[in-house]
């Protein structure tokens, strides 16, 4: 795994959308990868949280016949939290003020999460 | 604004020029979205601009949150109880959390900020919206010449400082050698609480609840005098797992379910096979029912 390029992909998608004040990438389990995050969040709670979420609402999807999840936006009066799974194993949380376009979040989190995905599989589809 | 404006961003900002002054000479009403960094959406009435949205600069219900004039809770009591509205107004007004008067103000600059921080932004194209319309308007739209120039010279007076920044590039921190905050004022001391090395000026403005021109102008100031700095490289990200780490599976097709064939037959239903049977039957051993009768009449003569 290159961990110059993934930890590339986090900053350069915080540069892109104005508002996105951190970003993590997590396992399915919960497990922490990387943290862009400020000091006054718990990465490792965070991933936990992202991790437990997302499962339930890929559960939920399945349950209510939505089809395949996409992701999960939690909005508060301070901002939003969006979580995005990448592959079948791992998930990209991103945090955002209020300011954040939620929107324009999505359009430019699809290919970083493609490429991301596909910086995570390079040593496991090398037979790992 | 000159100093830090490069070709491309003074193409963008005559781009939205000409585009907001057509608008105005066609008495035009809607939106006008401008697309690029941060971009933003000008709301135009008859011609003239009475709302601009912007996700670089704090709308004015970020501006009653974050300033703590309202609480989370009371903002969606007052949302519920006015049908749903963004922009609850008379609520606000009826409940004592503002008056009327300050709310327009609130609307008015947060206007003229979100101008600011498009302008000071990069501008890549123009495109009318005519079914757009602002949560927040003012009563009275301002001519967008004026706007402009208002934005621009604002722009142009942070460029002019010792050490210009814009609103959404430079991630100050707080200086290596510890500060004497008796003599710093209440933004700067608040600033200074909130810098990180990750937030920009237009972080700060929304965390603070402030006007994302008058937090880029203190931070150029606070810059220029050594109250903070200014980190050469961002802050490494800590990446946990090692490099030969597997970490992902691409998803896989689900393998199809077995399919079900229905039986062409019913079942055939075999008399005891359950065994239920057996187990009601009688005890042969005549010890069953009838002693238990013989238990309760007595004992047999």
């Amino acid at each position: 795994m290159d961990h110059k390029a993934l930890t590339l992909e986090m900053r350069t998608l915080r540069e892109q959308v104005t508002g996105i004040t951190d970003t993590a990438l997590t396992a399915a389990d919960g497990l922490l990868i990387a943290a862009d995050t400020a000091d006054t969040i718990d990465p490792e709670a965070l991933a936990a949280l992202a991790a437990a979420g997302l499962g339930l609402a890929r559960r939920t999807a399945a349950a209510t016949d939505r089809g395949t999840l996409r992701q999960t936006v939690t909005y508060g009066s301070h901002g939003c939290a969006a979580t995005y799974a990448v592959g079948d194993t791992a998930l990209m949380v991103v945090l955002g003020d209020e300011g954040m376009d939620v929107d324009r979040l999505h359009l430019a989190a699809r290919p970083t999460l493609d490429r991301i995905e596909s910086i995570l599989t390079e040593k496991a589809s090398e037979g790992v | 604004m000159s100093g830090i404006r490069d070709s491309r961003g003074r193409a963008g900002h005559d781009l939205l020029v000409r585009a907001l002054a057509t608008c105005g000479r066609e008495e035009f009403t809607g939106g006008l979205r401008v697309s690029g960094r941060p971009g933003g959406t000008f709301h135009l009435r008859r011609g003239l601009v009475v709302a601009v949205e912007s996700p670089g600069a704090p709308g004015p219900e970020a501006l009653l949150l974050r300033s703590g004039r309202i609480g989370g809770e009371q903002w969606a009591d007052l949302v519920r109880e006015s049908g749903g509205t963004r922009w609850p107004l008379d609520g606000l007004i009826a409940h004592g959390y503002a008056g009327a008067a300050q709310l327009r103000i609130v609307c008015v600059l947060a206007l003229h900020d979100a101008a600011f921080a498009v302008v000071a932004g990069d501008v890549d194209d123009c495109e009318l919206a005519p079914d757009e319309r602002p949560f927040a308007p003012v009563a009275l739209g301002e001519p967008s010449v004026r706007l402009l120039q208002d934005a621009a010279r604002k722009a142009a007076a942070i460029a002019a400082l010792p050490y210009p920044v814009r609103p959404d590039r430079e991630r100050p921190r707080p200086p290596a050698q510890v500060l004497d905050e008796a003599g710093l004022g209440l933004l700067q001391r608040e600033l200074l609480g909130q810098v990180d090395g990750r937030r920009t000026a237009r972080d700060l403005a929304f965390r603070t609840g402030r006007a994302v021109y008058t937090v880029t102008a203190e931070v150029a100031r606070m810059l220029a005098e050594g109250l903070l700095e200014c980190a050469d490289t961002p802050v490494p990200i800590a990446v946990r797992l090692p490099p030969d780490a597997p970490v992902v599976r691409r998803r896989e097709p689900e393998p199809a379910a077995p399919q079900f064939t229905a039986p062409t037959a019913l079942p055939r239903r075999n008399p005891g096979a359950s065994g239920i049977t057996e187990t009601l039957v009688p005890e042969k051993s005549g010890a069953g029912w009838k002693g238990f009768f013989r238990m309760r009449n007595g004992t047999p003569k």
